[in-house]
């Protein structure tokens, strides 16, 4: 496929609307969330496609809308949402995850889910142990993208949590215990190696499997985790292999809130990946350039396609299409090659009210669109 | 061998003040509910220590947000900053925002230490950040330069100790994470030494005790040595035994040997034996055993299992010895 310089893509999720929330609780919507409905609805067309479902909501019939309905209302939402602002590549926003550790984690055995732990303040979240070998119970996120395809007008891409980022977010029992002696630090990461890859291969790559077999071609491996613990680059990459060997899709990595220079050039031994999807707006500020660790890929000769983050999703300024075809520009110039850059926001926007993350999103495309006129008609 | 035990970092909150505190966020109970379990819990906690016959009660430091939040909230100079990784894990503290040269509000952190621990102080444990990880893990816009920094919490942190002496406390915990992850050097750590040497000053006979993970303490060691404390703890999840420092010290040694990353629980009878190896390197007579870290990176439950550990080595270790 022939592509004009500089597409467009999503990268997470998306805020919840508080009428899918109330909806797929099957309460009556309050007022402020039938206002979101109908201003929503008129700004990027989705409620429209199913009118009883939405006249169900706004009359407070919630018997007429069940949750899975509602459920699915929210992701087409999300894909209208992100289409409208004319993004290249979608998905729905994950209307229907809640969060990107326990589903998957879920949908495996092997886990025991053992309580707690404070994640900050009064902040916590659910951490299970993995107890015995992996193994998938069924592949995930299937349903979510064939919904997802029977209704998109852009390109498809899906977002899936990565072998690491799972290892990592749980409890090491099982593999841990199956290391001799003493269960210090060399005795930890054979282990955490080995849950790893049994991971990727037991359950994210069968699951995979199954996305490409219903026609996902473009996936989005994520592995916020990549830069918690530097030193285990091999890991990360070890992990990506097992999980996309064989495997016919355009792949990407999403890695956030790292020093990426740390794991490099070990994470460049992930073969099937084709674009490092990664966040960079959010260190650009105050004299700091966010984009000269992109030298680094030039120094070690890689020349594979770039997500470029754009758009800071911890803060409600707005970036103007200037900033974001700047940033564009000096990737560019970084790579020395603009064909390889894809420009998104830094990760999902979740944390965004809808308003500015719709915002964020018209700018990026907006500002992707100036520094593509910059390229076709330099100015001389 | 002589045996002591305790915790070297905050317990877990229950499942019960975990859903306490979440529905008082939500306006679902009252500031007064939760005090009560606050106290419930935290009495929980000390009898445990009791029950596991540790040398010192903590009583879990259930209510700090995090190791930095009550110096933030009560000294002069700060102010509370963003949510930052703690460490290399998925935890986050508010990190500390350091707009002016700091001083210590007198009485504030003695208000803030678990209230079973201020009715008992001769037999409690209190847990402090020490000088040389609060001061790096803060953002200094002060305008004084780090190994300054360095010298002068260590000077407000003696402060502390000699107001708490003063109460009744005797055993004074610094955790003190950095000194193994970003081991100072030059004038960084001549302050770390400088700030612990005026905390040893305020001590009057009590016990001071340094605690480091995080990471492989190798690095951190001809520092650690010199240190003028009673007690440096490693964390054996991190350092190999076997990469200890050979010879005598005359500081006391201190091993973490419960590993709060994983609730995999821990073969007392593989613990007695690292700690008998780590002792025939350092030639202690004294061990102080513990968490490796801070066990609040592990639910409540499984926490509270793998503690029970510490009294099945300290048994394995005092039937061995001669």
């Amino acid at each position: 496929m022939t592509r004009s310089l500089f597409p467009t893509q999503e990268i997470g999720s998306l805020a919840k609307p508080r009428w899918q929330i109330q909806g797929q609780r099957s309460e009556p919507l309050d007022e402020p969330a039938r206002e979101e409905l109908r201003s929503w609805d008129a700004r990027v067309g989705f409620a429209t496609e199913l009118p009883a479902l939405r006249d169900a909501l706004l009359d407070g019939r919630p018997r007429d809308a069940s949750p899975d309905a509602v459920r699915d209302l929210g992701a087409l939402f999300g894909l209208r949402f992100l289409e409208t602002t004319g993004l290249d590549r979608v998905y729905d926003g994950e209307a229907r995850r809640i969060e990107m550790y326990e589903y998957p984690i879920r949908q495996m055995h092997g886990f025991r889910f053992g309580g707690h732990v404070r994640s900050f303040d009064s902040k916590y979240y659910l951490k299970a142990a993995v107890t015995s070998e992996v193994r998938l119970d069924h592949p995930y996120h299937v349903e979510e993208f064939d919904y997802v395809k029977r209704h998109a007008h852009a390109e498809p891409k899906l977002p899936i949590t990565g072998p690491y980022t799972l290892a990592d977010w749980s409890y090491n029992e099982h593999y841990l215990a199956l290391q001799p002696g003493w269960k210090g630090r060399s005795a930890r990461r054979a282990a955490q190696h080995e849950f790893v890859v049994d991971l990727a291969r037991r359950a994210v790559r069968p699951t995979l499997s199954a996305l490409i077999d219903a026609g996902c071609r473009v996936i989005q491996i994520d592995e916020p985790s990549a830069g918690t613990h530097p030193d285990e680059a091999a890991i990360v990459v070890d992990g990506f292999n097992a999980a996309t060997e064989g495997l016919d899709a355009e792949f990407t990595m999403h890695i956030c809130y790292s020093n990426y220079a740390d794991l490099l050039p070990t994470l460049l031994e992930a073969k099937r990946c084709r674009q490092w999807a990664w966040e960079f707006a959010n260190r650009d500020s105050a004299g700091h350039d966010g984009y000269a660790v992109l030298k680094a890929l030039v120094e070690y000769g890689d020349t594979r396609d770039v997500g470029l983050g754009v758009a800071d999703v911890h803060r409600d300024t707005v970036e103007s299409p200037e900033v974001v075809a700047e940033r564009v520009r000096r990737a560019a110039k970084y790579l020395g090659d603009p064909s390889r850059i894809w420009v998104n926001p830094d990760c999902g926007l979740r944390t965004r009210s809808l308003s500015v993350a719709r915002a964020k999103l018209e700018s990026v495309v907006q500002g992707a669109a100036l520094a593509r006129a910059d390229f076709e008609n330099p100015r001389r | 061998m002589i045996v002591r035990t305790g915790l070297t970092g905050a317990f877990p909150r229950s499942e019960a003040l975990v859903s306490a505190t979440r529905d008082l966020d939500r306006g679902r109970t009252t500031v007064d509910a939760v005090e009560e379990l606050y106290v419930r819990t935290e009495t929980e906690v000390l009898g445990l220590e009791h029950r596991l016959g540790f040398d010192e009660g903590t009583a879990g430091y259930l209510r700090w947000p995090d190791l930095f939040r009550p110096f933030a909230e009560t000294w002069e100079g700060f102010t509370v900053g963003p949510l930052t990784r703690w460490l290399e894990t998925n935890t986050f503290y508010r990190q500390p925002i350091l707009l002016a040269p700091p001083g210590r509000t007198p009485g504030a952190i003695a208000a803030r230490l678990p209230a079973p621990l201020r009715a008992a102080p001769e037999a409690s444990r209190v847990l402090l950040p020490g000088p040389y990880s609060f001061a790096v893990m803060l953002e200094n816009r002060s305008g004084e330069t780090e190994p300054a920094l360095i010298h002068r919490l260590g000077r407000l942190l003696g402060d502390e100790v000699r107001e708490l002496r003063g109460l009744g406390f005797s055993t004074f915990l610094f955790s003190e994470p950095q000194l193994v992850v970003r081991p100072p050097e030059g004038p960084r750590a001549e302050a770390v030494v400088a700030g612990y040497r005026a905390v040893q000053s305020a001590l009057n006979g009590g016990t001071s005790i340094v605690w480091t993970y995080g990471a492989d303490a190798r690095p951190g060691f001809p520092l650690l040595d010199r240190l003028p404390v009673s007690v440096v703890g490693v964390d054996l999840a991190e350092t190999e035994v076997d990469q200890l420092p050979v010879g005598p010290s005359r500081i006391g040694l201190g091993l973490g040997v419960v590993d709060s990353r994983t609730t995999l629980e821990e073969d007392p009878a593989e613990v007695a034996r690292v700690v008998r190896e780590a002792q025939s390197r350092r030639h202690a007579n004294t061990v102080w055993l513990g968490p490796g870290g801070p066990l609040d990176l592990l639910p409540w439950e499984p926490a509270t299992r793998k503690l029970h550990v510490l009294p099945a080595v300290r048994q394995a270790l005092t039937e061995r010895s001669p």
